[in-house]
């Protein structure tokens, strides 16, 4: 099976600290693919990276076929990204943010309407959708981007903690929208601290620590291997 | 839609705002009210005033310099009073702006060719333009009625000499030349008109810039504010489109605020000059020394403009991407501002030829100096000055367009921060 992202050896650097020493991992079609580790392991540099905002400092990225470094656009076309602390224009209407964002991938009027059509059905915000976004709560505010990320149906969705701030109710939403359409064939690569939301929605994990991948499997395949009860305490074993 | 026309609206949207429009409206309102009130009051100040006269004298005098007063739009009020402080006192209370004073015997001393003072009280009851002028008015009827009194002594002592050239034997004819043209006329008379028809242009200039820099600097500011950059980032869009809409949207936006706030302000400024006619013959020597904006000169002076636009939005994006949030976008600002004041507070103070050379090069290195040194420089025939002026700021804005371009399709966009307490940018 071909995988959509190839990552192979991926290095970054901030000047002189270096974010990520040379990780490799790929994602399959239809494959929700997790990155777990604590603050300034590296998972938002690799998402921002695989989501054409930061330029690699060494190594390949390749998607659908598409070089990163050459191709960013069509990568864009392809990808959606949605960051941990994302923002909508709060002076839009929800339903004009979605309108807004589905313009940039619909070439004809109709299309539009079709993709804004699923963005409010994916948002779940009912007539909310038509007040500013300035009056939404954060739950309610994270189901817009959402919604906004997966409503172009791209091949693969970019989520940088997606139920992040986020309450019970709401995540436990967002999680079930997420497994939806990854059951529809669209990819998911996603980054959390929550070692259990990992557990429960990825089909993958990959252990990051310092900017290098600790080990990478299913979360039942890690478990066994470390002979441990939860995700937790298989990265803890892995750190050590 | 388009991809950029959507989101070229987006950018214009999210700064025509309902705050914009609520102050460009108030600003309208305001200057729209305190143009036609300073209107009134000048009109005020030039139709007929009172004038409460104490004449102790009685004298055939004293009554003619009443009727001067009458011919110079006064409507004089007599004052019973027997002597100057009661007359004070009286006025205080009333509603007049002026007493005038004329002591007893003063028409004798007159004609004795003793000088006799007369008083005047003006009461400040307001400090408008209005107020002010009428104290100006009487005295210059004082001048004109002491012209009038030693004219008619000279006619008498010395009839075979007309009085004007026994006090003036010297007489003066003054020209004025500009490049290859003259015309007769005071210089200074000449220059205080050119400064009256064309002291809004650094104004409009001044406003236009600044408003358009504030606001692709607060867009950039608020877009990281507000934690959409990055969304937008990674829409399928060139980067270079992303900094164009921003920069163009501003660019409409600030154009369009400027030019109602300059209808605002002719409007008060209309109010405050409206009773100042020049005269036609000034307006005459005006021409003839070609002291006047042309078509084409308007032309040039926007071409000047318009590229002093670009410059300051090119400089707005890149200080607007060194910004973390609005609050330090406006401390952001700052530089550009000085840039833009320099040049402008300068129009009206100084002349840039005249300043020692390394001044002289600080004012051209700033391309915001052009469109300010335009107006004059086109008026003067020195159009190669506004020509090369224009080629500079077009390199300048060449050069920040690219610089802008380069910091948007790189890391640089997200990373690029300064950071005031460690002094260094972060790459």
């Amino acid at each position: 099976m071909n995988p959509v992202l190839k990552v192979e050896g991926l290095k970054k650097a901030y000047g002189t600290k270096v974010a990520l020493t040379g990780i490799d991992f790929e994602v399959q079609g239809g494959e929700i693919f997790a990155l777990i580790g604590p603050n300034g392991a590296g998972k938002t540099t690799t998402l921002r990276i695989v989501s054409t905002l930061l330029t690699p400092s060494g190594g390949k990225v390749t998607f659908l076929g598409h070089d990163l470094k050459k191709e960013p656009e069509k990568i864009r076309e392809n990808i959606s990204y949605l960051p941990e602390e994302a923002g909508a224009y709060r002076s839009m209407k929800g339903t004009d943010y979605l309108k807004f964002m589905a313009n940039f991938y619909a070439d004809t009027g109709e299309k539009a309407d079709e993709i804004i059509r699923r963005g409010e059905a994916i948002a779940e915000l009912g007539s909310a959708l038509k007040d500013k976004v300035g009056t939404y709560s954060k739950g309610m505010v994270r189901k817009l981007l959402l919604a906004r990320a997966l409503m172009t149906r791209p091949a693969m969705a970019v989520l940088d903690e997606p139920t992040s701030g986020l309450d019970v109710i709401n995540s436990l939403e967002v999680r079930e929208i997420i497994k939806r359409f990854a059951k529809e064939g669209i990819s998911v690569l996603l980054s959390s601290h929550n070692m259990l939301e990992i557990e429960f929605l990825s089909d993958r994990v990959a252990l990051i620590d310092k900017g290098r991948i600790l080990d990478a499997g299913t979360s039942q395949g890690l478990k066994d291997k470390y002979q441990a009860p939860n995700l937790e305490v298989v990265f803890r074993s892995a750190v050590r | 839609m388009n991809k950029f026309t959507n989101l070229l609206f987006k950018e214009i949207r999210e700064l025509v705002n309902k705050q914009l429009i609520i102050s460009l409206v108030m600003m309208m309102a305001i200057f729209y009210f305190v143009g036609n009130m300073a209107k009134s009051e000048m009109k005020k100040a030039a139709a007929t005033q009172n004038i409460s006269v104490l004449d102790l004298d009685q004298s055939a005098l004293s009554r003619g310099l009443a009727d001067s007063l009458k011919t110079a739009n006064f409507k004089v009020e007599w004052s019973q009073a027997k002597d100057a402080e009661t007359a004070v006192q009286e006025a205080k209370k009333g509603e007049t702006y002026i007493l005038l004073v004329i002591p007893q015997g003063f028409g004798e001393s007159i004609n004795r060719l003793e000088p006799k003072e007369i008083s005047t009280y003006t009461f400040i009851r307001s400090l408008s333009m209005g107020g002010m002028r009428k104290s100006e008015i009487l005295r210059a009827v004082i001048a004109a009625t002491n012209n009038y009194l030693s004219n008619d002594v000279l006619k008498k002592k010395v009839p075979d000499f007309p009085p004007e050239v026994l006090k003036s034997p010297i007489k003066s004819k003054d020209y004025i030349i500009v490049k290859d043209k003259m015309a007769e006329g005071s210089a200074s008379a000449i220059s205080g008109f050119v400064f009256s028809q064309s002291f809004i242009i650094p104004i409009i200039l001044f406003m236009i810039i600044m408003y358009s820099s504030q606001m692709v600097i607060s867009a950039i500011a608020m877009e990281k504010q507000n934690k959409t950059l990055e969304t937008l980032l990674t829409v399928p869009i060139p980067r270079t489109s992303i900094v164009t809409t921003k920069m163009l949207a501003a660019g409409i936006v600030g154009l369009l605020s400027a030019a109602i706030y300059m209808i605002g302000m002719k409007s008060y400024f209309g109010g405050i000059t409206g009773d100042i006619r020049a005269s036609a013959a000034m307006t005459g020597v005006i021409k003839q020394l070609g002291l006047t904006l042309s078509g084409s000169g308007y032309l040039l002076l926007g071409i000047a403009l318009f590229f002093a636009i670009l410059c300051g939005l090119a400089m707005a994006t890149i200080l607007g991407v060194l910004a973390e949030d609005f609050r330090s976008a406006q401390t952001l600002m700052l530089p550009l501002m000085l840039m833009i004041l320099i040049p402008y507070l300068l129009s009206f103070f100084a002349d840039v030829q005249s300043l020692p050379l390394p001044a002289k090069l600080l004012i051209f290195a700033i391309p915001f100096s052009h469109p300010f040194l335009a107006t004059p420089n086109i008026m003067l025939g020195h159009y190669s000055a506004v020509i090369y002026g224009i080629l500079y700021m077009a390199v300048v804005f060449l050069v920040l367009v690219v610089i802008a371009a380069r910091i948007f399709s790189t890391d640089r966009v997200l990373t690029m921060k300064l950071r005031w307490g460690k002094k260094k940018v972060v790459l």
